[in-house]
């Protein structure tokens, strides 16, 4: 579904992504793992293009997207959550959800995901008027998620979306990532630190590290290799 | 005595203040959305004062008619300074968006120098003044006043009813959040900054009706000046606080002239402006983010 040939990006004079390539099964969980600053962020976001890719290319079903603008990338089913949320703090969480589905073909459907959404998050339910920078960092992750959710996406990619939660959240945002996938039939490429987690979640995983992918494998294939764990994932 | 004084001229300060607010909200709405001061604010009203001024004295078209006309030539000019100069800036240190918008009002200066000369100019519509017993206010500047109001509503309603408005609404909230919800950022950037120089330069034509007087290529420094302090009352990114800042900001400048005015020996309106100023660093240091502005998170 996603395929990312050896791109290049970074900022101002310097570089970041090494020519990594990856690719993503439709239907599947990819997960990206690697310490903090290896890159995975800014790779995230080149495929989205927030940042411009300097070389490579980017296929989204069999079409190159490398230089499509973020919000043709949205209508065309890609979806990001963003590292750090990015939400609208003094709209309320109904405002939010609704400028998920800002776009056109996600407007056409905007009541339909609604309900997904709150099937998914029933707690944002009972919150619709409350202003989201009121809320706690658990429901605020869950808000970024459904915002996303509302954009209607095929392919959905999240930038550490348990950081900085409680374990008990941390296990919710994982339950709530797998129903993703088999209840909505997304494909998801997720990034995170949290290693264990993630390799129980994920189908297919790829180690990054300065810029560059060092290993690749199905979770069992890398939990398998005493030699990854402890270079690049420290488990 | 004093106090009829007093009345008459609290009256006087809310219609200006209407007008102020009014030519304050392009600079709320460009800091808003693109985190740009715009230091040439003053020469854009002083465009729309010199649109006012031509259009009534060679044309002879009704100052009212000439804001519709000078908001589209201020978007025009916005998209023009944008795309030739902002877009590349939008991501640089804010000095340079700074010395740009600088230099964009330097270069208006001077080319409204070469054209028109740098002589005072002034034009006179006289329709009549309404007699309130306290004060008397002249109907041009009751236009002024109600045109600035109606202008104010428009954008609250633009920005809150339209879908257009809640993309710029969420651009000022977070541009990466806009951005992952498929808004054109860019666009939205180009859109609001010509949007703010629309308005500003329609301000202009609204304060030439209440102070048909003084056009001259460097009017708009001190309405730089005036614009910032309404700016940083109204809460610096929200265009509405601007224009409440605007009426507060009116009510204060009047009223304090007013009491300057009973002291003997002094010159009212040199310690108006000194007041002002004053105001705008008591402010600053008590509320940073503004006097009007919500509770941000």
């Amino acid at each position: 579904m996603l395929n990312v040939k050896r791109v290049e990006s970074g900022y101002g004079s310097m570089q970041v992504l090494w020519q990594p390539s990856i690719q993503v099964k439709k239907g599947s969980i990819t997960s990206l793992l690697g310490p903090n600053g290896v890159g995975k962020s800014t790779l995230l976001n080149t495929i989205f293009g927030s940042i411009e890719p300097w070389g490579g290319e980017v296929y989204y079903e069999e079409e190159n997207v490398t230089r499509v603008p973020t919000h043709k990338k949205v209508e065309m089913g890609i979806a990001l959550v963003p590292e750090g949320k990015h939400l609208f703090s003094n709209m309320t969480v109904y405002e939010n959800l609704s400028m998920g589905a800002y776009l056109k073909r996600a407007l056409a459907h905007k009541e339909e995901s609604l309900e997904l959404v709150y099937t998914l998050f029933p707690r944002l339910k009972e919150r619709t008027q409350q202003l989201a920078g009121s809320m706690s960092g658990g429901e605020q992750q869950m808000v970024t998620i459904a915002r996303a959710l509302m954009t209607r996406p095929r392919l959905i990619m999240l930038d550490e979306p348990s950081q900085g939660l409680a374990p008990k959240l941390v296990r919710e945002v994982f339950e709530t990532i797998q129903k993703m996938k088999e209840e909505i039939g997304l494909t998801i490429l997720l990034i995170e630190q949290n290693a264990e987690a993630s390799l129980e979640a994920a189908d297919f995983v790829y180690v990054m590290h300065e810029g560059i992918i060092k290993a690749q494998g199905t979770p069992d294939q890398i939990k398998g290799s005493a030699e990854i764990r402890e270079a690049f994932l420290g488990i | 005595m004093v106090v009829e004084q007093m009345a008459g001229n609290l009256i006087q300060g809310l219609v200006l203040g209407a007008v102020y607010g009014m030519a304050t909200m392009g600079l709320s709405l460009i800091f808003g959305v693109l985190k740009v001061v715009n230091v040439g604010h003053g020469a854009f009203i002083m465009v729309g004062a010199f649109i006012a001024l031509l259009l009534f004295n060679t044309l002879g078209i009704n100052p009212v008619l000439a804001v519709p006309l000078a908001f589209l030539f201020g978007l025009g000019l916005g998209l023009l300074f944008y795309y030739s100069v902002m877009q590349r800036l939008i991501k640089a240190p804010e000095l340079a968006t700074l010395l740009a918008t600088f230099s964009l009002g330097l270069l208006l200066q001077e080319v409204v120098k070469l054209l028109f000369g740098s002589e005072y100019r002034g034009y006179n519509w006289a329709v009549g003044k309404i007699d309130l017993g306290i004060t008397v206010l002249p109907m041009s500047k009751l236009y002024a006043c109600a045109g600035s109001a109606l202008i104010a509503v428009l954008l609250y309603l633009w920005f809150n009813k339209t879908r257009a408005g809640s993309a710029m609404r969420s651009v000022v909230e977070d541009s990466e959040g806009a951005r992952v919800c498929g808004v054109n950022v860019g666009a939205a950037y180009a859109l609001s900054f010509s949007l703010g120089i629309g308005l500003t330069v329609a301000s202009g034509v609204l304060l030439t009706m209440f102070i048909p007087v003084g056009i001259n290529p460097y009017m708009g420094g001190h309405y730089t000046l005036k614009a910032f302090v309404i700016a940083v009352l109204g809460g610096l990114a929200s265009p509405y606080g601007a224009f409440f800042g605007g009426l507060v900001f009116g009510l204060l400048e009047n009223g304090s002239y007013t009491l300057f005015a009973l002291i003997p020996g002094v010159e009212p309106f040199a310690l108006t402006r000194f007041f002002s100023f004053l105001m705008l660093l008591i402010i600053l240091l008590i509320r940073p983010t503004g006097l009007l502005s919500e509770k941000r998170t």
